[in-house]
């Protein structure tokens, strides 16, 4: 266990990240529909390598406790009333996040009755992340962007 | 005589997939009524209410036929009824807490006690099977590549395969050293994530972060030689590229080092292993019974493995429990490991498929996905897709995630969960 903990330590120590954004910001994610790579990437985002606490960033448990809806994948009609109604439960001031290319509405492959397109095409979009999916850093940088744009 | 898959072909009828003494055997039941197989197959319970679903085949015998993948249906018609004294029901998800894909679970509970667990998945159907119809089978691809990430390779070569036999031409030695390569990569980052997920499911953040770590460098390692770092757009129906091995070994034997020193702090932390064992058994029988596949169902001490120069890891104790799920991909990560040596001693050069005689008219691919084995039946006429289906190992296993979470305590069943870590998205497709 020492051994363990001594490693993850230098492993941080490594890596050398930024200093932290003062601020934060509790996220809510949603997977309305995606293939998951997206979630991988997101969940790489608290490993060590990137350890997104550090800069404020939190998965929150209910969308009643987010600043941000994180919203995967396509939207299909399956899961659109969910998407809805978890945008509903957040309080204000909300911000939505299309994270993805599938959640930017693009290139999308499903059939046409089993998805209702993009996060835009449901709900407002605040801020969009492109990739397929995008990398961790892509992801914390975004997020953190997203920390300083709402201190200004 | 094992069941591989059973799928609906629209005008036509009922395809069941069989493999009998090591050869693959397709049989057709016509029309849009059959005799259901659930009797002899109870791993056909899920396909055949899907084909009743998603085309309307009626399957006689299998009563009741509850809905899978339609939602339109009220609760009562897909659950199955639970009464007694104190019983309750627990509803969780679409969304869930975490950062976890979309479905629906309902546990039926007395007290903290799991009585029964429906689960009602497809939240995420996006109709990938039907959105393929119609395109060249070269292209078709796509659509099992973006069914799953997680799965990419597996679903990729799966399809790969069926492919080359529909077109009739076949895989040369290259090509199938480039395809062992991507599998075992794929197989490496799975498995470290999954010791991880299962860390994290017990409250061990060092292991779960430690875990976390190798396989952060296992989707780097896949970015240096593959240029993705889940290995998207590496699979090809009927070729494979050139690979530059350059320094991977090194790193494929540092990971599995350090694996191994992780592994041996999980097993010597007593909170930990008192959490993981008689956690969650999917009896023998059980595994037999639903045709479960992969780590799974070799924790439960079923010997198979769709790798056919691979022997199947057995953990020392086949339990079926939690602890013996960990421990299976823990001895496949370091069995990984030294395949990966083998398969990255020389650079992989371009190769091209050969021509093989006339093609099959259901092509079938098999591989061994990290989750266990997974099936594509693919047909096609003119050189374009008819009829395309994806059987992934996570569609086979959930059933068995339901049948090990009954009797456990429902704080435990995250721990189960993960220890299973099912897809939802090739399983939704």
């Amino acid at each position: 266990m020492y051994l363990l903990l001594r490693k993850l330590s230098r492993l941080r120590r490594d890596i050398g990240l930024r200093s932290a954004a003062p601020g934060s910001l509790a996220i809510r994610h949603v997977d309305a529909g995606s293939c998951n790579g997206c979630e991988h990437e997101l969940g790489a985002t608290a490993n060590p390598y990137y350890d997104m606490s550090r800069f404020g960033l939190s998965i929150a448990a209910s969308p009643r406790h987010a600043d941000v809806l994180l919203v995967t994948g396509p939207v299909t009609t399956r899961m659109r009333t969910a998407l809805v109604r978890a945008y509903e439960s957040m309080p204000e001031p909300r911000l939505v996040a299309a994270l993805g290319n599938c959640a930017m509405g693009c290139s999308l492959l499903g059939l046409a009755t089993e998805e209702a397109g993009g996060v835009r095409d449901v709900l407002p979009v605040d801020l969009e992340i492109p990739g397929c999916p995008p990398t961790p850093e892509t992801i914390a940088i975004a997020l953190t962007s997203l920390i300083e744009s709402r201190r200004r | 005589m094992k069941l591989l898959a059973l799928y609906a072909v629209p005008g036509e009828g009922v395809r069941t997939v069989y493999e009998i003494d090591g050869g693959v055997e397709v049989r057709t039941a016509l029309g849009d009524r059959v005799s259901s197989i659930v009797e002899e197959h109870p791993e056909a319970v899920w396909p055949e209410r899907e084909a009743h679903d998603l085309y309307g085949v009626e399957f006689e015998g299998h009563d009741p036929m509850r809905p899978l993948i339609d939602h339109a249906e009220g609760r009562t018609a897909w659950q199955v009824p639970v009464r007694g004294h104190g019983s309750h029901e627990v509803a969780v998800g679409p969304i869930h807490a975490g950062v976890i894909e979309s479905g629906h679970f309902r546990f039926h509970v007395v007290g903290e006690r799991i009585l029964h667990l429906d689960l009602r998945l497809f939240y995420k159907h996006r109709g990938l099977e039907r959105a393929a119809e119609g395109t060249p089978v070269e292209c078709g691809i796509v659509y099992a590549h973006r069914a799953c990430a997680a799965c990419a390779v597996s679903n990729s070569i799966a399809y790969a395969r069926a492919g080359e036999r529909v077109l009739g031409i076949e895989e040369t030695r290259e090509m199938a050293r480039s395809r062992n390569l991507l599998l075992e990569l794929e197989r490496l980052y799975n498995h470290l994530h999954d010791l991880s997920a299962i860390c994290a499911g017990v409250g061990f953040a060092a292991g779960a972060m430690a875990f976390a770590a190798l396989k952060e460098r296992a989707q780097r390692l896949n970015d240096e030689l593959f240029g993705h770092r889940f290995l998207f757009g590496t699979v090809a129906v009927g070729q494979s590229v050139l690979v530059r091995v350059g320094s991977a070994t090194r790193e494929v034997d540092a990971i599995t080092t350090d694996e191994a020193t992780v592994w041996k702090e999980m097993l010597f932390n007593a909170s930990v292993q008192d959490r993981l064992a008689g956690v969650g058994v999917l009896n023998h029988a059980a595994a037999v019974r639903l045709g479960a596949v992969g780590p799974t169902a070799r924790a439960s001490g079923v010997a198979i493995d769709a790798r056919s120069d691979v022997e199947p890891a057995l953990p020392e104790k086949a339990s079926g429990d939690v602890a013996a799920r960990a421990e299976v991909r823990h001895l496949e990560l370091q069995a990984t490991g030294l395949r990966l040596r083998e398969l990255l001693g020389t650079d992989l050069e371009e190769s091209r498929a050969e021509a093989g005689g006339d093609g099959d008219a259901v092509g079938i691919g098999r591989v061994e996905s990290p989750r266990g084995e997974t099936v594509c039946c693919l047909e096609a006429n003119d050189g374009a897709v008819t009829r395309f289906h994806l059987r992934t190992a996570s569609y086979r296993n959930w059933p068995a995630l339901a049948e090990a979470a009954a009797g456990n305590i429902l704080p435990e069943f995250p721990l189960i969960n993960k220890s299973f870590e099912l897809c939802y998205a090739c399983v939704d497709r």
